[in-house]
């Protein structure tokens, strides 16, 4: 665990680690209205049935979970005081703080939270974080108590803001379609440290203190204008002419260089971890074509230069991620092969292979299809990269996600440029890429690859129910190590997600959720 | 009641083609792969098998195209467009709540361009041929041949950044209580925007309204009026631009589709909260009665626009308002 | 008017271009016009290279390290790109407006020269393509079916016909009317030949104008859908120059403002020439 803290800190510019550890010394005052941004519109701001970060922004506000994150992985206690694994890793017991109550002033009790569990193992689209709940018992109001098919460590991370908001029974429980409830969007109950009070589509989500927040004192804000901005400069603009006083999951990196030389903000890329968002380039290893080949692979990997990428391409603002576990996370294994830029051995593989150039110079011809306008310019080098090692590359870019997905998800590419997030425990993000189960015609984000490998499963499977944090890690590190090797998808970097505030921000966000933690003790110096 | 009778024509017309740009697009948008559900699960950040089947069951996307696309003429007929996929809310309401911004935009834009252009063209009507008319023709050409959604940058990188005049994004601030604050607000918001987009039709307006200023000074009656003596100003405004103007006011009309392609442009650039972003996002999610309903609509605004035009040609001109 | 009686002897061809000649902006924008086509043509021989090459760092300002007009985000050359994107845009433009005047001849010659129900048919199907708004519907098919250049030249084609159509159907309307297609007709000639040889040669000049100002407004068009994303990647069209660099705009504004100027400059010179052509070939004018 501190290694990984210490790799962060030091990888995070070091200026903003400081700054963020001065910060938290200082007296909060309470007052005032935070002005700050969604780079989307949200489908709606409940995110028991809705994942994504433009909902877990506001959805963090409005809804408290059991626990919360530090920027140091470590739970601490949030709506359950305490928390419990039973010795044989198939319960966990949470006990609530007394005397919280939702927006409405009805009670929060176990009852809710078995709702809450229920409604989103339901739909949620993360399966795999509460599949193996089996119930929910509820001994008394404030205790509730997980019963779990087998050990499942991913629980842990999967009970914050962004995963599990506890709900309404008596408001989301009335026998409508959660997914479509009219209250996920207006009127919203909740029981966070916010209360809702507008949600205008394209322009703005206003939220305001919840007086009755069970956390005495707190939240210190009167309210949190979140303003719906899509085009990255305008909300550059708006930061530097001081229309705004914080921006979260900026990802343009020239205006994230911009806006921290200016002397009012400070940019900072903590609190990025559990989201864990990795761009890479995904292979079609079931393909006929040369892709199925792992050494093709390998040398497409070998032929394209990362620090380009890196340097010139993220300005040096994100990290190098050489696996599918993001650099952030304490189960990340960097001691693998990075595939540093090597032209020679590149050629060497792909002659190894079979693949021989022909008299016009080409080996053979393939497609990178990309969806993601922020992964262009990484297609549009890898074009120019492989055509040095003989391959001869179109791109194709789709321009709305529904045409991309849709050929993606039915195993219809080469290659493709893509971003996928980790959030939080492998389980919930990383799994779904690489196993051989989850090859499914027409769903995205599955294992799209077509890659199976049966040890790959078979140390899934037992990290899942590891409960022993240095066992779990050790079979991650060979899962990693496998993947390095086969290599169904060449990861490069992570992506350049930054927080940008005012300094008249205090307690900025800097936790391993980002913005989708709690803003109770965010506040407004004067 | 002749004119009852064409108003009433025209709208069962209207309704028609209406009812047209509905049928075309709904069998266009179902015929490209891919849909709404793609772009659901993407904004979850991924879904499994199961649950992309049970949405497009919910949507009834698993039916033949022909089934949804009766299913949808019949509950248009009922007045109703239809829940939007992604936003999960009723077409109607989220079209209602973006319109105001588009018309307050389209519109002032339009009154901007042909108030300066009107004032160009008569000005350049003036000297036809002198320095000072040539420079007015070349700078409403300039806000014509640039890029529209360019233009935009320029100006917020003038006024936004670099003297911050205006706000960057948006269109009210909401920390502003009180009505007339809050116009304010929203006028303020609205300048850069309102400049960007009407300056496209600066040009189109001030050339043809000098055109006919120019025609109307040669006819025989402004020479009478001149020859009896009317101060050069006078025969200008009373006698020429009321004549002038028909022409330039049907031109406007007939520019309601191309102010709401720029509007499309203008709002992506200012972050407006009109019906062009909702376009552009639903267009891109595939979110298919959300994009029928903006068709719709927007189809609408430019038949009420020809309309409007007629109504206002019928009050400035007497040639028309006798024929019905 | 003493020009005019020295005009009158001439043929009519002469008189339009003698007319043209005198128009000094007109022959400003043809001046200019044909230097952008001269690069689109011979620039790929004067300035060689695939300008998707990354030569240098990233957003070398212009001027610096020999790059005249600086590099874009992947360290592309923005000239070369530039010199390139000219060729695309303009046969975008060309295309596009050859698409147009296609259509917009076809529909408006049918609908003026017959009349009756197929003048009704085509105008209802004219009027229903003018209340479409034309940015929403090519986006539409844009996003939908690829953003090929083929596709986005088509989705402009197929959204700008109208304002041909009703041209040529008002200037059929005029013409069949006239002495000589009712003797042309008397003479045997075909409907066909009546159509495309008799009127049509009649009906062009203010469909050449429409058309030479749609080029312009193509070019623009194409560029509006760039702006969107809605724009073919593998091809660099100024616009598309545009769309890719546009979040980069505050740091490194030239990558921008460049190619705007050369949209900018290039649909001016169009619309100067368009004009002239108008004032030249535009009898009513002349008289004054």
């Amino acid at each position: 665990m501190k290694i990984a803290v210490l790799r962060r800190l030091a990888v995070a510019a070091g200026i903003a680690a400081l700054l963020s550890s001065t910060v938290v010394a200082e007296e909060p005052v309470r007052g005032g209205t935070l002005i700050t941004t969604l780079p989307q519109t949200p489908r709606h701001l409940n995110p028991a049935v809705q994942s994504g970060i433009v909902t877990g922004a506001p959805g963090a506000q409005l809804f408290a979970a059991p626990l919360r994150y530090d920027e140091d992985w470590t739970p601490q206690p949030y709506l359950a005081e305490s928390w419990a694994w039973s010795d044989d890793g198939l319960s966990m017991t949470l006990n609530l703080v007394q005397g919280a109550t939702f927006h409405d002033g009805e009670p929060i009790t176990s009852e809710d939270v078995a709702f809450s569990v229920e409604t989103i193992k339901a739909n949620h689209p993360f399966k795999t974080m509460f599949g193996v709940v089996e119930a929910v018992e509820t001994p008394d109001d404030h205790t509730a108590v997980l019963k779990l098919s087998q050990p499942h460590p991913a629980l842990l991370l999967a009970m914050s803001s962004q995963l599990m908001p506890i709900i309404p029974k008596h408001i989301y429980g009335d026998g409508q379609d959660p997914k479509s409830h009219p209250r996920n969007g207006q009127d919203v109950v909740g029981s966070g440290p916010f209360k809702f009070v507008e949600f205008t589509a394209d322009q703005q989500v206003i939220l305001e203190r919840n007086d009755d927040f069970f956390i005495e004192g707190r939240p210190y804000l009167d309210r949190i204008v979140y303003r719906i901005i899509k085009d990255a400069s305008a909300r550059a603009i708006g930061m530097e002419n001081g229309e705004l006083h914080m921006t979260t999951f900026e990802n343009t990196v020239r205006n994230i260089k911009r806006m921290s030389e200016n002397d009012d903000l400070v940019a900072t890329d903590e609190g990025y971890a559990a989201i864990g968002p990795i761009n890479w380039l995904a292979f079609n290893t079931g393909s006929d074509g040369p892709l199925a080949d792992k050494r093709v692979r390998q040398a497409i990997a070998y032929a394209i230069d990362k620090n380009f990428i890196l340097n010139a391409i993220m300005l040096g603002l994100s990290q190098e991620s050489k696996t599918g576990i993001h650099p952030g996370s304490p189960l990340y294994y960097p001691d693998v092969n990075g595939y540093d830029l090597d032209i020679d051995k590149a050629n060497a593989l792909l002659d190894e292979a079979g693949y021989e150039k022909g008299a016009d110079g080409i080996r053979f011809s393939l497609t990178i299809d990309h969806g993601n306008p922020t992964t262009k310019p990484q297609a549009e080098f890898t074009k120019a990269s492989l055509a040095k090692v003989g391959i001869d590359v179109t791109v194709n870019s789709f321009v709305d996600f529904p045409t991309w997905a849709n050929k993606i998800s039915n195993h219809d590419f080469d290659m493709t440029w893509d971003t996928v997030f980790n959030w939080g425990d492998p389980v919930i993000g990383v799994h779904r890429t690489y196993d051989s189960q989850n090859i499914k015609e027409g769903v995205i984000w599955s294992n799209t690859q077509q890659y199976a490998n049966e040890r790959i499963d078979e140390l899934m499977a037992a990290a899942g129910q590891e409960i022993d944090p240095d066992k779990r890690a050790a079979l991650y590190k060979e899962f990693q190590e496998i993947l390095a090797d086969d290599l169904p998808v060449y990861w490069t970097n992570t992506l350049p997600y930054h927080t940008i505030y005012n300094k008249k921000v205090g307690n900025p966000p800097l936790g391993i959720w980002s913005s989708s933690s709690p803003y109770d003790l965010v506040f407004l110096k004067e | 009641m002749g004119f009852l009778v064409v108003l009433a024509q025209r709208t069962l017309y209207g309704l028609l083609l209406l009812l047209a740009v509905l049928v075309l697009n709904f069998t266009m948008i179902n015929l490209a792969p891919g849909d709404v559900v793609d772009t659901i699960a993407a904004d979850m950040g991924g879904a499994s098998a199961e649950l992309v089947a049970q949405i497009r069951a919910e949507y009834g996307l698993d039916q033949p195209v022909i089934v949804q696309l009766g299913n949808y003429v019949w509950r248009v007929f009922q007045f109703d467009l239809g829940q939007s996929y992604f936003y999960n809310r009723p077409v109607t309401e989220m079209i209602f709540e973006r319109l105001p911004a588009t018309l307050l935009l389209v519109f002032s834009a339009q009154i901007f361009a042909l108030v300066v252009g009107i004032l160009l063209g008569v000005f350049a009507a003036q000297r036809p041929n002198g320095i000072l008319s040539h420079i007015v023709t070349l700078f409403a050409l300039f806000g014509y041949a640039a890029p529209v959604f360019w233009t935009g940058i320029l100006l917020l990188i003038a006024f936004s950044l670099k003297i911050p005049l205006f706000p960057v994004a948006g269109m009210r601030d909401v920390t502003v209580e009180g009505f007339f604050p809050q116009a304010l607000s929203v006028a303020h918001h609205l300048v850069l925007p309102m400049l960007t987009l009407g300056s496209i039709f600066i040009a189109l307006y001030s050339r043809l309204c000098r055109a006919s200023m120019l025609e109307v000074l040669g006819s025989d009656y402004v020479r009478t009026a001149k020859a009896k003596g009317l101060s050069p100003r006078d025969v200008t405004m009373k006698h020429a631009l009321k004549n002038a103007l028909p022409p330039v006011v049907t031109l406007a009309g007939l520019q309601f589709s191309a102010v709401i392609s720029g509007a499309v442009l203008v709002e992506t650039v200012f972050s407006w909260p009109g019906l062009g972003q909702l376009a552009l996002t639903s267009i891109l999610a595939r979110d298919t009665p959300t994009i029928l309903g903006i068709l719709f609509f927007s189809a609408l605004v430019v038949i009420v626009g020809n309309l409007l035009t007629d109504l206002m040609l019928r009050l400035i001109d007497p040639r028309v308002r006798g024929k019905a | 008017m003493s020009e005019q009686t020295h005009l009158k002897a001439r043929s009519p061809f002469a008189e339009a271009f003698e007319m043209f000649r005198r128009n000094h902006a007109a022959v400003a924008g043809l001046v200019i016009l044909l230097a952008i086509i001269g690069v689109a043509v011979l620039g790929p021989v004067l300035y060689p290279g695939n300008p998707f090459d990354m030569v240098w760092a990233p957003f070398t300002p212009p001027g610096t390290e020999g790059y005249l007009l600086g590099t874009d985000y992947l360290g592309r050359d923005l000239l070369s790109l530039l010199i390139h994107g000219a060729r695309v845009s303009l046969t975008v433009g060309l295309a596009a407006a050859f698409v147009t005047v296609t259509i917009g001849i076809t529909i408006g010659a049918l609908a003026g020269f017959y009349r009756g129900w197929v003048e009704e048919v085509l105008m209802r199907l004219t009027e229903f393509f003018q209340v479409l708004p034309t940015l929403l519907f090519s986006m539409v098919i844009v996003a939908l079916f690829g953003a090929s250049l083929l596709m986005i030249t088509i989705a402009i084609g197929l959204v700008s016909w109208p304002a041909v159509a009703r041209i040529t159907r008002a200037e059929f309307l005029r013409i069949r009317e006239l002495e000589y297609v009712t003797a042309a007709r008397a003479g045997g000639v075909r409907n066909g030949g009546l159509m495309f040889r008799v009127i049509l040669p009649n009906a062009l000049p203010p469909i050449i104008v429409q058309a030479a100002l749609m080029v312009g407004s193509a070019i623009l068009f194409e560029a509006g859908l760039s702006f969107l994303g809605l724009t073919d990647p593998n091809v660099a069209s100024w616009g598309q120059i545009i769309g890719s660099n546009r979040q980069y705009i505050l740091d490194a504004s030239y990558t921008v403002t460049v190619p705007g100027i050369a949209i900018f400059v290039t649909v001016l010179a169009i619309s100067l020439v368009g004009d002239g052509l108008n004032d030249a070939l535009n009898p009513k004018l002349r008289e004054r």
